[in-house]
């Protein structure tokens, strides 16, 4: 009982000293009654006579499973409003988007915690990583009326306002898919491998509806563990059943594992690979024959090598990096916020963050500069699903490993489906 | 019946890897009574290592041979690491909680690995294996060579210790201290010696199971997580026992493959990735019936 | 029993040694009462007081965040307590206390889910606290004595590694029940913190007092009364068994105590901690996932035992509440650490792309801080207590 005194009482100093209660105010005298937004200019100011709009990251960034894809999608975003603030800002502020920038490990107990320590101090959330994190959150992100750009693409998001997602879910992503391999000539068995849930859940359900639209089978929804050796069921599954199409929902690795080992058994199908499941450094892998020869992308959005106008602003802004669609991602991903605070600053909204919540839900369109069709941010429907998205295949001499085939287009099975809530929810 | 032996075939090959990660366990174990949770750490130390290694010698040498020189250059690696770290972090600790140890090494664990996972950069590293996942046909059935080298490697290095622990005056030195430490300190047993060998080999031995892992697909940040599959190898061969360690992992990974290929089929009530968690369960099975594994040391217990 | 009586009619020696005690010398006892009771000496009492007046008033001065903090390491604090009871006092070391924890979680987020059959998880709408918590610890003290004939046979290290294997199991369960949890990814809403109607996650009516603070208000008492009780079952016969078990199990098989009874007990008292604790940690973030309950947990809760050290309540709070704000604290502090080399300053990058990067360093700071502290102090916390302790002690003729 007696480490009580010295112990509690020596961490009681230590907080006590480190903070006190109410003193997190803002400057107060701003035209701008939001969090997060103040009349001086930035710590590292492009503009110094601009104010600063203080946005914060919540990624994976050193030791959870996508820390892979959150380092360079943060150091996109970084990069894209850099080019932002160096363009004179926004409705005169720059905005920071380093300042506030922590790791959440892919663990929703952190990402919990970080969002309430950043909360004060930011108007928004540039990223916000992973789906069951981002749950973790979304109550009090509704509460405090806080809007977020997600690091995820499960078909949830399409449902919430305080999201700000761009581009196809994997939901849609598995049903053009399957749509297009259909076109390219006849499926008629498909099959689903994925880790459970938000990510390979929701394609699975999009390769099941696809599936059903065109008259196919689905045989199998195979659920898998991360890890190399933790697919032997999913790889048994392939070769034993040997259907048309396989619509993966893995990492990298398992993509690479899968594709490899079942082509090695003697499986000729055609595998679809959702989003997350490509990395260029797949074609350095003992699987790469496989993957040239059986591997079909489906994505958001065109990949690193694309010719527009984004893409190359993108490259431009990031001259020196390995090509990765991590890059692709968090550039793209901005473009909505960037519209919604040109919106909302502009705009006859209130300044407080329920102007903003307001300006999001108000968006009609986005200038993604082409890297995806304006009405992709279109909020005001009812039903403002984003049906449309892009179909590559591995080619080793485009810069990060993957051309397009086919550019944006709703399959058939998108366009009729509609859609009511997540998904994997069922 | 093909497919059963396929899988057996494979069971063995990943299950040589987990006997190698589990010998590592035994050997700290008998050494030092500790379990080290930082073998993890090592099994990722060696890989990157060895896809570091294995580009700069192939420009003098032929592919297959610069992989296993490589693999051996990242053992001597990562033994010198195990020996660093035992002799700052685990040396002074003799003699304390054995459970405050433990954490120890996993708090080295942690450690280590984020400083080697910002070696692996984006994605994953190539290991550079000659064979990739090529198979060959043996007696009628399909196996993947790295699963057949998997299998050879745990041969010649379970001969190598073999002989090492038998032959050699050091080997009946570190078997000595294992069995009564200060009996063999009053035989001129350098027991600080014992400890620091212990942690060389299990650290070299964790080195060449993650190089022969990432033959597979390649490093990537997640792979560490295998070496938690050989803590139930050790304990099902029990925890002072080598040919325990070796027979536990051959069993785990056998039990792996064969729930992986044949579970969906016939027992899918238990749901999907039930292999990933099958050599916890056969792990409890066995010591409902032998509380010390298989092969285990029963604890002779005076008050 | 049928003395109390009499007891109280003569004068005890009891009293006798109340009111002759001498002053000076106050962490003495003077008789083996005092040294049985509950705050055995003055100095323990008013350090006791001291610190839980301070702690309901830090809510007045720290920011939300801060008590979000505080208030999640408190839970952990109660988990912490219930993994005492069975490591620290009865020597058993259990890897498995996350299962426990997730047990507790699962039973609590069903009875206080919605009872509507539509919906996508099991719910009994049950959100009263004193329904769900208490249910929590049950159901998870029942699993702990399923568990127990199992672990009775085993020690140590076997006990540890097969205590991990039911985390594993217990996480793949978790995943695949999607009715109960939502399924991996998915997750669920965790239970509500309801009492008597009011719910304490929502901020006041009248805005007196915020969210954060009524969490933390929530999760000082409860980890008092758990304290309380932690204390008591460690000075009454039951704990007695328990370190004698933990010291010598043959030697207190042969003093008469039943070792299985007293381990499967130590089991279910310990996993009905666990429980409660599991069923709170998530409260406070009302989500709770499936892949939450895994070895980091339980690794957690191990090193805050240790860390606390020597299988004192008070050190096993003081563990559980360093390890809970460590990141905390390492993400402060991991900023400001620079080298100097040759006179050039050397920071960490901010950009995670770089390497090393600031989010590595905390990391790696994380691994370091817990190995250096055990390292320095292999007794925890409470070795340094009772260093400072022996000083003033002994004072002035320290050494």
């Amino acid at each position: 009982m007696k480490v009580h005194k010295t112990g509690i009482a020596l961490a009681v100093l230590a907080l006590v000293a480190s903070g006190c209660r109410g003193g997190d105010d803002e400057g107060g005298s701003s035209a701008i009654d939001a969090p997060g937004v103040t009349d001086e200019p930035c710590e590292n100011a492009v503009n110094e006579d601009n104010g600063c709009i203080y946005l914060g990251t919540i990624s994976d960034l050193s030791a959870g499973p996508f820390a892979a894809l959150g380092g360079p999608i943060t150091e996109a975003q970084a990069a894209f409003w850099q080019r932002v603030n160096e363009d004179g800002g926004i409705g005169g502020y720059d905005v920071d988007v380093t300042s506030y920038v922590k790791d959440n490990l892919y663990n929703p107990e952190t990402h919990a915690t970080l969002y309430a320590e950043i909360e004060p101090d930011v108007l928004a959330l540039a990223q916000t990583l992973g789906s069951p994190t981002t749950l973790a959150i979304l109550e009090k992100m509704k509460s405090q009326n806080v809007i977020g750009a997600p690091a995820s693409w499960t078909s949830l998001w399409g449902f919430e306002d305080n999201i700000l997602e761009s581009g196809s879910s994997y939901c849609v992503e598995a049903m053009n898919a399957i749509d297009y391999l259909q076109e390219q000539g006849g499926v008629e068995t498909v099959m689903a491998i994925g880790f459970p849930g938000d990510y390979g859940g929701d394609g699975a359900a999009g390769a099941e509806i696809a599936a059903e639209a065109i008259g196919a089978e689905f045989v199998d929804f195979v659920e898998t563990a991360p890890g190399q050796e933790a697919q032997s069921a999913a790889i048994s599954a392939v070769v034993s059943q040997a259907p048309d199409v396989v619509v993966l929902g893995v990492g990298p690795t398992e993509t690479a594992v899968i594709v490899g080992q079942a082509a090695a058994r003697g499986y000729t199908g055609r595998f679809v690979g959702l989003s997350p499941t490509w990395n260029p450094a797949l074609l350095q892998s003992e699987a790469a024959p496989a993957l040239e020869a059986l591997f079909t992308h489906a994505g958001p959005w065109g990949s690193f090598g694309t010719e527009t106008d984004g893409h190359a602003a993108m490259r431009e802004a990031l001259p020196d990096v390995d090509p990765n669609d991590g890059y692709t991602s968090g550039w793209a991903w901005s473009y909505p916020l960037k519209a919604a605070l040109e919106a909302w600053l502009d705009g006859d909204y209130a300044k407080t963050r329920e102007g903003l919540v307001e300006a999001v839900n108000e968006l009609e369109s986005v200038d993604f500069e082409g890297m995806l069709p304006e009405e992709a941010g279109d909020r005001t429907g009812d039903n403002d699903i984003f049906t449309q998205s892009v179909i590559s295949e591995v080619d080793p001499a485009a810069p990060a490993g993957l051309t397009t085939v086919q550019d944006f287009t709703a399959g058939p099975t998108a366009s009729a489906h509609e859609f009511t809530g997540a998904c994997f929810e069922g | 019946m093909t497919q059963f032996l396929e899988a057996l075939v494979r069971g063995l090959g990943i299950g040589s890897v987990y006997a190698l990660l589990a010998l590592g366990f035994v050997i700290i174990y008998k050494a030092t009574r500790v379990i080290s949770f930082a073998q993890p750490a090592f099994m990722l130390t060696g890989a990157v290592v060895t896809s570091y290694l294995t580009p700069a010698l192939g420009v003098v040498l032929f592919t297959g041979f610069s992989f296993f020189l490589s693999v051996a250059g990242a053992a001597l690696v990562t033994a010198v690491l195990a020996l660093v770290i035992e002799r700052v972090a685990v040396r002074p600790m003799v003699g304390k909680a054995v459970f405050v140890v433990a954490i120890i090494t996993l708090g080295i664990d942690i450690a280590v690995r984020v400083v080697v996972t910002g070696y692996i950069g984006i994605g994953s590293r190539p290991i550079g294996f000659p064979w990739g996942i090529d198979t060959v046909e043996l007696l009628g059935l399909s196996v993947q060579i790295r699963h057949l080298v998997m299998m050879g490697t745990v041969v010649v290095v379970g001969l190598a210790l073999l002989v090492f622990f038998q032959r050699t005056p050091f080997g009946l030195a570190m078997r000595a201290a294992a069995f009564d430490q200060e009996a063999a300190m009053t035989q001129g047993i350098s027991v600080g010696a014992v400890f620091a060998t212990s942690w060389a080999l299990a650290g070299a031995l964790a080195a060449i199971a993650g190089s022969l892992l990432a033959t597979g697909a390649g490093v990537d940040r997640q792979l560490w997580i295998i070496a938690l599959i050989a803590l139930p190898a050790i304990i099902l061969g029990g925890l002072d026992s080598l040919q325990g360690a070796v027979v536990g992992g051959l069993a785990v990974g056998v039990v792996e493959q064969l729930v992986g290929t044949y579970q969906r089929d016939y027992l899918p009530w238990l749901g999907d990735n039930v292999a990933s968690v099958a050599p916890y369960a056969l792990m409890l099975l066995v010591l409902l019936v032998r509380p010390y594994g298989l092969f285990g040391t029963p604890e002779v217990r005076r008050v | 029993m049928s003395t109390p009586t009499i007891e109280k009619s003569e004068p005890s020696p009891k009293d006798d040694a109340k009111t002759s005690r001498l002053w000076g010398r106050p962490a003495f006892f003077q008789s083996y009462e005092q040294e049985l009771a509950l705050f055995n000496t003055w100095p323990k009492r008013a350090g006791v007081a001291l610190v839980v007046l301070v702690a309901f008033f830090m809510p007045f001065s720290l920011p939300d965040a801060t008590l979000r903090s505080l208030a999640l390491a408190f839970v952990l604090a109660i988990a912490a307590l219930g993994l005492n009871l069975v490591t620290g006092l009865c020597g058993q070391v259990s890897l498995g206390h996350a299962f426990f924890m997730g047990i507790g979680a699962y039973t609590a987020a069903a009875l206080s889910g919605d009872s509507d059959p539509e919906a996508r998880t099991i719910g009994f709408g049950l959100q009263e606290i004193w329904i769900w918590l208490p249910a929590a610890g049950l159901v998870a003290a029942l699993f702990g004595v399923i568990v127990a004939p199992i672990a009775t046979r085993l020690r140590g290290l076997y006990l540890a590694i097969v205590t991990l294997g039911l985390v594993f199991l217990g996480e793949h369960v978790f995943r695949e029940w999607q009715r109960l949890t939502g399924g991996a990814g998915v997750g669920r809403s965790a239970a509500d913190p309801v009492l008597f109607g009011y719910d304490l996650r929502s901020p006041a009516p009248d805005g007196a007092f915020t969210s954060d603070q009524q969490m933390y208000f929530l999760m000082l008492v409860l980890l008092l009364v758990f304290a309380l009780a932690a204390r008591n079952i460690a000075r009454s016969k039951v704990g007695r068994s328990f370190a004698a078990v933990r010291d010598r199990d043959m030697a207190a098989e042969m003093m008469g105590i039943d070792l299985p009874r007293t381990k499967t007990l130590a089991f279910a008292l310990s996993s009905f901690y666990a429980g409660c604790a599991g069923a709170l940690l998530f409260t406070i973030t009302d989500y709770v996932e499936p892949g939450s309950f895994n070895l980091l947990l339980s690794v957690q809760i191990i090193a805050m035992v240790l860390i606390g050290g020597a299988g004192t309540v008070g050190g096993t709070i003081a563990g559980a509440i360093f390890i809970g704000m460590l990141p905390t604290l390492v993400r402060d502090i991991a900023p400001s650490i620079r080298f100097e080399v040759w006179g050039r300053v050397l920071e960490f990058s901010e950009l995670p792309s770089e390497v090393p990067n600031i989010f590595q360093v905390e990391q790696i700071l994380y691994g370091l801080l817990i190995v250096l502290f055990l390292l320095f102090e292999p007794r925890g916390l409470f070795g340094i207590w009772v260093r400072t302790r022996t000083y003033w002690k002994s004072w002035p003729f320290s050494y």
